[in-house]
């Protein structure tokens, strides 16, 4: 897929030379997207609005350097699930939710939300098992850590993956096989640790 | 993992594979890491948001994400090394590099110091040898004794203050 020539293409050019309504037409375009993200990752409501607004203050101040090779929502991605462990690390966030940032609200919403979830497993497991999958995702480089997000979180298939990426099935399959093998090694060493 | 499993593993997990491979049943190695990688896979699908979740955003987000941004201005160098946690340590570290060079200078300035001052207390007894030109013959200064030095220009003043008086 050329990602120089479509209509998206026309749009980040116009964010590039400054068009604020073409910014703001990327910001109304992806903002559900970032949030949902968000709070998929760190399930932390109040703080998903401050990340979302420093996910588009980035893109505005980087989107110069925006190459064309991955398509916007792709780079976009990339830079949302950066600033998530971003904000992990400087919280210092062993543990992924403390209950003084997680709300009661929030809480009933997990509970309601989520049937993918095997209901009999309690709530503190779920949470510790979430915080043990970011912990192994922080070990894996951010082009690995995005893309089998983007895979295993959005659903995409190696081929949309490939047409998103610029890159061939081939070398996503590769990438998202290394990058699993690098997680089981990870999740033994931490295993061992323990 | 042997590679008729690696070349599938994508629609293995996705499920999407119409029957398991033969190979994963007999090989314990295999099985064993896609058990593995089932289990992480179902992990990180936890991560997925709820959908209703973007429903109830705030309205007035572009203003608020505009704001930040004028508040924020252009990245400039300076603020990697401000805000970047790598930036904080090369400074800490300059900080602390710049300390230590201070202590030293300090303490080696003291040292030569006190090493002057028990040079002069102490009464220098050398020998000097000065050259005047080549013609000239050499002088000799044996022994110069600080102490009479002292004297002799105690001396020196007193006469000139007897003469001054005479005058």
């Amino acid at each position: 897929m050329d990602h120089k020539t479509s209509e998206e293409a026309a749009l980040v050019r116009r964010v590039q030379a400054r068009d604020e309504m073409a910014f703001r037409e990327v910001v109304e375009r992806y903002q559900s997207k970032v949030f949902s993200i968000i709070f998929g990752i760190l399930r932390n409501r109040n703080d998903a609005e401050d990340i979302a607004q420093q996910v588009f203050a980035k893109v505005y101040f980087s989107i110069k350097n925006f190459d064309f090779r991955s398509s916007l929502l792709t780079w976009i991605y990339k830079i949302t699930v950066n600033e998530c462990y971003d904000y992990l690390r400087k919280k210092r966030v062993r543990k992924l939710v403390y209950e003084s940032d997680f709300s009661q609200e929030d809480a009933q919403r997990m509970e309601a939300s989520e049937p993918a979830v095997d209901a009999s497993v309690p709530a503190d497991t779920r949470l510790a098992q979430r915080d043990l999958i970011l912990k192994l995702l922080s070990k894996v480089s951010e082009e690995e850590r995005s893309l089998i997000l983007l895979k295993e979180v959005e659903g995409h298939s190696v081929e949309e993956l490939a047409g998103m990426t610029g890159l061939n099935e081939n070398t996503i399959k590769v990438k998202l096989f290394r990058t699993r093998q690098k997680l089981l090694r990870a999740a033994g060493r931490l295993t061992r640790t323990r | 993992m042997h590679r008729e499993i690696r070349d599938h593993i994508e629609d293995v997990l996705a499920g999407s594979q119409p029957c398991t491979p033969e190979h994963l049943n007999q090989c314990e190695e295999c099985s064993t890491e896609v058990r593995g990688m089932q289990e992480q896979t179902a992990l990180i699908r936890e991560l997925r948001a709820p959908e209703d979740f973007a429903a109830d955003l705030r309205p007035g987000f572009y203003a608020r994400v505009m704001e930040r941004i004028e508040a924020e201005g252009p990245i400039s160098i300076w603020n990697l090394f401000i805000e970047s946690a790598f930036g904080r340590r090369i400074a800490v570290a300059s900080l602390a590099l710049a300390l230590l060079i201070g202590i030293y200078v300090v303490t080696s300035e003291r040292a030569a110091e006190e090493a002057t001052i028990a040079l002069e207390s102490q009464q220098v007894t050398t020998e000097q040898t000065f050259v005047v030109g080549e013609d000239a013959p050499a002088r000799e200064i044996t022994r110069v004794d600080q102490s009479q030095t002292d004297e002799s220009s105690q001396d020196a003043v007193l006469a000139n203050l007897v003469t001054y008086r005479e005058q």
